[in-house]
């Protein structure tokens, strides 16, 4: 669906290039999750994916539609739709509903058609109760929601997200990241640039930029669970991993591949058992320890 | 947070109504009051109220509008009576003060006027939601086209200025609490006091405004805005009784004008 071609880009002729020589391949539906520390490139990359920037070398096609070609510019941004950290700076109507029908407007939709876009739009992220309220009466993570809506109206193959969680509280995280996981079950693609491990687990696929190259690409299981190596990278793996990291580096036989506290306590689980039939070790029951 | 003339909705003909017609009748009334005498102004401002009966707001409502203009007003009403030149009126002059008759007169009915004015404005935006305004506006605008400015861009900056409002009067408030915790005084007596307060909340507020303007941008573009051709979540439709009164109005305007 987006192919990146060597792309290179400088934000002024001469300067050093923030993306260097950049390939990368993104297919139909797929969940990626894009990380990297501050100053890494992953904006700049994400904004030459719906044509926001344009390559300085290289090229990046969208369904065979170059972002070099003026003329595709509409119909690439329909198809990659982008959200951005502050949500607030992104709402342009004066209620909800108008706002959700800002994209559909600028696709030149008969009236009609923008109607159903905006209902089943706000339907899909459960905002339809507050289609007539001002947008500066939502909380943040409304807001999130409305950005959301805006981009799901135009019926978009993928969307890009640029830290769509970031400021926001852990109750509407939460809301957002099952949306996401949601929409992505229905077909749309996803890349979600995050700061947060525990999001990017998330995801199929994990892309790792740093300096402005791509400089890992696979499963959250392959990239995670290199707990040091991410640590080079002045990246935090989750918290759970780095546990596991600990207990293996401690001599303890456990896997790193391990996102989440379930997994955490079968893995812990299994190792206590092994330990108990392999000794005579006698572990402290309930009943006669303190707790 | 500005409250008056706040969008009330009612079931009522005048919220019916085209917001297109509403904005022609405000502008009618803005050319007509220049030509009336008492006569033609009691009957404006009885028509005036019949409609704001009619939207069923009330008087106080309308009237509180007029609050914020009153110390401007009160304002012209003195020059009007203490500057026109005419027949002083008993018990003056004394000294160099002198009220004229004519100033009376002049002064009463010009302040009635841009009141007349600012209320039927608040009936306006009392009776039409902002984003039916603006849309209003877009179609009436529609013909400017020919002279190579987008109506849609015009509406748009409209709407924009509109929901960026709130959003900005947030951000001011925040700006002078931080300020405020830093020790800064924004309650002074003194003139220069109050300039060196706005001084230090317009140019952070500026700043942010930039910022903001940036990202919007962005946003603007990657949702496919670009100038030419859009449509719209609503398309205003005129119904026959919309154009009967828009031909009232524009009929009316003419004969008050010419006659």
């Amino acid at each position: 669906m987006i192919r990146v071609h060597n792309l290179t880009y400088a934000y002024e002729k001469g300067d050093s290039p923030v993306l260097k020589d950049l390939n990368l391949h993104i297919a139909e539906g797929e969940y990626i999750a894009l990380i990297g520390p501050n100053g890494c490139g992953k904006t700049t990359l994400i904004r030459h994916l719906n044509a926001l920037l344009i390559p300085s070398a290289g090229e990046v096609l969208v369904d065979e539609l170059s972002t070099r070609n003026s003329k595709s510019l509409l119909e690439i941004r329909r198809r990659v739709g982008m959200a951005f950290q502050n949500a607030d700076n992104q709402i342009v109507g004066m209620s909800v509903e108008e706002d959700v029908a800002f994209g559909p407007g600028n696709l030149g939709l008969p009236p009609i058609e923008v109607r159903r876009r905006v209902d089943e739009a706000l339907t899909r992220v459960s905002l339809i109760g507050l289609r007539s309220r001002p947008p500066h009466t939502l909380s943040g993570g409304q807001k999130q929601l409305l950005a959301l809506a805006g981009l799901l109206a135009m019926e978009p193959k993928i969307i890009v997200l640029d830290e769509p969680t970031a400021s926001l509280d852990p109750e509407s995280k939460k809301k957002v990241l099952t949306l996401l996981r949601k929409l992505n079950s229905q077909g749309l693609g996803i890349i979600h640039v995050t700061h947060s491990m525990d999001e990017a687990a998330l995801a199929d696929r994990v892309l790792v930029m740093d300096q402005g190259e791509l400089i890992a690409d696979g499963s959250p299981g392959d990239i995670l669970s290199r707990v040091e190596w991410l640590k080079t990278l002045s990246l935090a793996p989750p918290q759970i991993t780095e546990l596991m990291w600990q207990l293996q580096q401690g001599g303890k036989d456990v896997s790193t591949c391990i996102f989440s506290v379930e997994d955490a306590v079968e893995e812990i689980t299994a190792l206590l058992e092994r330990l108990r039939s392999s000794s005579n070790f006698c572990f402290p029951r309930k009943a006669d320890g303190h707790v | 947070m500005y409250r008056l003339g706040q969008y009330v909705y009612f079931e009522s003909p005048v919220h019916r109504l085209d917001p297109r017609v509403k904005l022609i009748a405000v502008i009618a009334l803005s050319i007509i009051i220049l030509h009336v005498n008492l006569i033609g102004l009691t009957t404006a401002s009885a028509i005036a109220l019949a409609i704001s009966l009619l939207a069923r707001l009330s008087l106080g409502s309308v009237l509180k509008t007029l609050r914020p203009v009153l110390p401007f007003f009160c304002c012209l009403f003195l020059l009007y009576i203490f500057f026109t030149p005419g027949r002083p009126l008993p018990p003056f002059p004394i000294g160099p003060m002198q009220i004229t008759y004519e100033g009376l007169n002049l002064g009463i009915l010009q302040v009635w006027k841009f009141l007349l004015l600012v209320a039927a404005a608040s009936i306006l935006t009392m009776t039409a939601t902002q984003s039916e305004i603006t849309m209003g506006l877009e179609r009436l605008l529609r013909p400017i086209r020919i002279a190579g400015i987008s109506s849609h861009d015009v509406a748009m900056l409209l709407s924009l200025a509109l929901r960026f409002m709130p959003t900005l009067l947030d951000e001011m408030n925040c700006v002078s609490q931080a300020q405020l915790a830093r020790g800064a005084n924004f309650n002074p007596r003194h003139l220069s006091g109050k300039i060196r307060a706005i001084r230090y909340l317009a140019v952070p507020l500026a700043i942010n405004i930039f910022r903001r303007c940036d990202e919007l941008v962005d946003a603007m573009e990657a949702r496919g805005y670009q100038q030419g051709h859009r449509t719209y979540l609503r398309e205003l439709v005129l119904s026959r009784s919309d154009y009967c009164l828009i031909a009232a109005i524009i009929i009316i305007s003419i004969a008050v004008v010419v006659g």
